[in-house]
């Protein structure tokens, strides 16, 4: 089990940089100079060859002219500087944001708190419901609640997320006006403590419902798959042929082994909190991460871009392996090194 | 042989429909049909045996067809907008005369998305699409309009202006913009005690003009927009008739000159030297002059269409000319009414006059035309209104609705035959010769698949795109979606094969020497083929979710080019979602029954090859 982790560790660490230099080598299609940046504000007051001069000292220095491995080599952090130093990704350096004007390292954590705040409600309030439901619509199968209850998921996941904002939007916030249309917050106000809570979470409650409701379908279906099979073994036949009460025999002997297929997806889920939802983020004017992510592609903060995306593409990898050593540590039965 | 012919009878779509989903060949008795039903026959069975996915594949079909034929009946003017036509409400009402005025008709005034009328008692109706924005609404008749008797009326692009029988102006509808503030010259004249008798009163975009029996000739409005500062000097007087165009107007003397007589020189103030004498009408469309000279020849200038100069083959010479958004309707002496121009709202296709009638009076601006025939019978052509109603630029939302998603079903199928074809090919060779090609596919599928989907399919369209034409970007947007989108089918198809591999047709077939290449694809690849028809009706709904995602936050196929993702783009503002609804509605309803269906059909499809999965 170990070496296996440490396999997948080596492997993941190898994939990471192979997408990591396809994204680099995608940031250099775009035509920018930071040599020719970094030398605007003095720009006046130099006579043009002084300027020429100090501009092509200045990408001999930044190695602007080298190949394109060396280049993605210091950006990551695995080859020093022309000066001898070590200032990459892997140092902690994420690049500078233009359109902030500061590190990215200062721009991401607010709209990552707020992502991870978000999906974490979402997360247990999905749970909360597909779980239940998945396991009732497989108990009585085949019946008109089942037939309901199926119909609906598949428009749950059949229906693209932003057309379900839009239309929560148009009944819950502009014709029952129950919630605000979009925002973080009352505007003008600057509440502390639980006003600020309270505030905050009446303005992410129909987001909230919204990423709730669109994650039911899938989640609801595979429960309800994972169940059925459950319920057609041979030892749940057996505990109904010993007498146990039907209670027992779906949530002890069905549901604890329904659980292990459930519980890979949960982990692979939890996973995602990080990454935010784009399209909910954006309907709904919330300062998320998905939100920053596309803001940065508009404002063309292509750094900033490219430290999100090699941080959604770390989630990913992890996410994928954690997936798949759960398979064998909720059931042993499964022998991941094989 | 005769009894064949005589089996082989009924409608020949019914039997080409029989023979493509049910197979051809003779009836057979329920004893022969269980031995010979071949797999895909139980598949079809089993899948027709579901209400569900009959009714799915329907609507589907219907969908498709509506999208692929919608398109030949609709096309698509990338170019098309009009401001006069932004944000209408769905429906075909926009010539619904009311049946009391139609029976006592005094003169019609047609606007943009709606119409105004008089009756002979002088009393205004409105009719059509009135609400030019929230809170202007020509319907809202002033009380003191309502009360006076009206001897004419006009409407322009937001107000409406109208006299009475003492010769006293009203103006209602947006009056912010100067609509209302009549000209000092104008002022003068109603103030002066005597009653102005006017003759004519027209109303452009913003601006007023009207001319008096005595041949005085006034007009006022914005004046930031429209060239109404200042008349001429010289055509304050002896003015026969004025037309209104985009903004400026013309006039015609009673000397037979058509004349230009604001102050600006743009396209319309160079009056070409034929039309400064003779002429006895004239008009306007909105981007165009004409005068008819006394022999029949229409003259036009300012910036017309190619259309808006070929006159139809008629009989007789022209009498008289009428202008309406950018069309003429003329009529001649011998009675003919003809129209050319513009015809996407069939405007110019004139509707064939009853027996025996002639025409009084005709009626056409913007994209209405009524006619009134000596029977006292009032014919109407031209723009009904929008079934779907239409988006913030004007444009028909039908009819980006039937382009829109030829565009997204087009990206959806290429990509996901893109998709098909790299991951039956990787799939395929890694399934079957194992080993080190495994290996290495494998890892390439895990790369490509361990790439956060939505992220990298934004930067790569951000990237790429913005160097790329519209066109291009369609290009684009399906090989993002295809190459991205295969490893999922690869991991499938290697599956199915490792487990086909072994079986005994497969060792049979190596046996008698057939090449390796052959095995695979001839051989595996169609016992697997049902897997794949699943997988890829799946990722068709989903490649079509992606790309209206895509397209939604403004990263996908970008305007103009139509598809149902970006036509919603924007819409998430209470404006948009309460106020114009249709905006949203339409697009929306359509995408998602699409794609309800197509993952009905896909779910149908998977029970049907596996019935074991039907009973989870």
């Amino acid at each position: 089990m170990k070496k296996y982790i440490a396999l997948r560790f080596v492997y993941i660490i190898f994939v990471f940089l192979i997408i990591s230099l396809l994204m680099f080598m995608l940031y250099n299609q775009i035509p920018t100079d930071p040599a020719r940046m970094e030398l605007e504000p003095v720009r006046r007051e130099l006579k043009p060859a002084e300027y020429q001069e100090l501009y092509l000292r200045l990408r001999e220095q930044l190695g602007l002219d080298d190949p394109l491995l060396m280049r993605y080599g210091r950006w990551m952090g695995i080859l020093p500087e022309k000066n001898g130093s070590w200032n990459g990704l892997l140092q902690g350096n994420f690049g500078y944001s233009n359109f902030y004007k500061k590190p990215v390292i200062d721009v991401i954590p607010e709209p990552m708190f707020n992502t991870v705040f978000i999906n974490i409600f979402a997360t247990i309030m999905a749970l909360g419901i597909t779980i239940p439901l998945g396991i009732r619509t497989a108990v009585k199968k085949n019946t008109r609640f089942d037939g309901t209850v199926q119909v609906i998921s598949v428009v749950g996941y059949s229906v693209p997320v932003f057309i379900i904002s839009l239309v929560f939007i148009y009944f819950f916030a502009v014709i029952f006006r129950i919630f605000p249309v979009m925002g973080m917050k009352t505007p003008g106000t600057n509440y502390t403590g639980l006003r600020f809570v309270v505030d905050r979470l009446y303005y992410l409650a129909l987001p909230l419902i919204v990423l709730t409701f669109a994650s039911l379908g899938g989640m609801t279906r595979y429960v309800r798959a994972a169940m059925i099979e459950s319920l057609s073994m041979d030892y749940v036949r057996t505990a109904r042929a010993k007498g146990l009460r039907e209670k027992t025999v779906i949530y002890s002997h069905a549901w604890r082994n329904a659980l292990l297929p459930v519980i890979t997806v949960v982990i692979g889920w939890f996973i995602g909190i990080f990454s935010g939802s784009v399209i909910i983020e954006n309907t709904f004017s919330l300062n998320g991460m998905g939100k920053l992510y596309i803001d940065g592609l508009n404002n063309l903060d292509y750094e900033l871009v490219l430290a999100m995306q090699m941080f959604y593409t770390i989630i990913s990898l992890v996410g994928i392996l954690i997936t798949d050593l759960s398979y064998g540590l909720v059931d042993p039965r499964v022998r991941v090194n094989k | 042989m005769n009894e064949t012919m005589k089996k082989d009878k009924g409608f020949f779509l019914t039997r080409w429909a029989k023979r493509l989903f049910f197979g051809g060949g003779r009836e057979l008795s329920f004893m022969e049909e269980e031995a010979l039903q071949s797999p895909m026959r139980t598949i079809i069975k089993n899948f027709f045996s579901k209400p569900l996915s009959r009714i799915a594949l329907g609507v589907f079909i219907a969908i498709f067809l509506f999208v692929i034929i919608g398109p030949l009946f609709m096309p698509l003017d990338l170019s098309y907008q009009d401001n006069t036509q932004k944000n209408v409400a769905p429906g075909l009402n926009m010539m619904s005369v009311p049946r009391e005025l139609e029976s006592n008709l005094r003169t019609i005034a047609p606007g943009t998305t709606f119409g105004a009328g008089l009756d002979k008692e002088g009393k205004v109706y409105t009719w059509g699409y009135t609400r030019i924005t929230e809170t202007i609404n020509l319907a809202a008749i002033p009380p003191e309009v309502r009360e006076a008797r009206m001897v004419d009326l006009a409407v322009g692009y937001d107000h409406a202006v109208s006299v009475d029988e003492e010769g006293k102006v009203y103006v209602w509808g947006n009056t912010r913009l100067d609509q209302a503030k009549l000209s000092k010259p104008l002022q003068e004249a109603l103030e002066s005690g005597e009653p102005l008798k006017f003759k004519q009163l027209e109303a452009g975009n913003q601006f007023s003009a009207a001319v008096t029996e005595d041949g005085r000739l006034f007009v006022w409005g914005n004046s930031n927009l429209n060239d109404v500062r200042r008349i001429k000097k010289g055509y304050d007087t002896n003015i026969k008739k004025v037309t209104t165009n985009i903004n400026t107007y013309l006039v015609l003397t009673n000397d037979g000159e058509a004349a230009y007589v604001g102050t600006q020189s743009n396209a319309f103030s160079k009056v070409p030297e034929a039309a400064r004498t003779g002429v006895v009408d004239i008009a306007s469309t909105g981007f165009s002059n004409a005068a008819l000279k006394e022999d029949g020849s229409v003259i036009i200038w300012g910036n017309p269409a190619p259309a808006e100069r070929e006159l139809p083959p008629h009989e007789g010479k022209l009498v008289r000319i009428w202008g309406g958004r950018n069309h003429y309707v003329g009529l001649t002496d011998s009675g003919q009414l003809i129209a050319w121009g513009n015809n996407t709202f069939n405007q110019s296709v004139v509707p064939a006059l009853s027996e025996g009638a002639q025409v009084v009076e005709v009626f056409s601006g913007y994209y209405q035309n009524y006619m009134l025939d000596s029977n006292g019978k009032l014919t109407k052509w031209g723009l009904k209104g929008y079934l779907l109603g239409t988006d913030h630029l004007g444009r028909d939302i039908l009819n980006r609705i039937v382009n829109g998603g030829r565009v997204t079903m087009t990206v959806g199928a290429i990509s996901v035959v893109i998709s098909l074809i790299i991951g039956v090919i990787i799939g395929g060779l890694a399934g079957y010769f194992g080993s080190y090609v495994d290996l290495v596919l494998m890892r390439v599928a895990e790369i490509v698949g361990g790439l956060p989907f939505l992220p990298f399919a934004l930067i790569l369209s951000a990237i790429i795109g913005s160097r790329l034409t519209t066109e291009q970007r369609v290009y684009l947007i399906m090989f993002v979606l295809g190459i991205l989108s295969w490893p999922g089918l690869a991991r499938l198809v290697r599956a199915q094969i490792l487990a086909t591999r072994e079986m005994e047709f497969v060792t049979a077939a190596k046996a008698m020497g057939v090449r390796e290449n052959s095995i695979v694809f001839r051989h595996i690849i169609p016992n697997v083929i049902s897997v794949i028809i699943v997988n890829a009706t799946l990722s068709f709904a989903s490649a079509m979710l992606i790309e209206s995602t895509l397209s939604y936050l403004g990263f996908g196929i970008s305007p103009p080019t139509p598809t149902w993702g970006n036509m919603l783009t924007g819409s998430n503002n209470s404006i948009i979602i309460q106020q114009y609804w249709w905006r949203w509605v339409f697009p929306a309803i359509i995408l998602s029954v699409c794609t309800i269906c197509i993952n009905l059909i896909g779910d149908g499809l998977r029970d049907a090859i596996d019935p074991k999965s039907a009973e989870r």
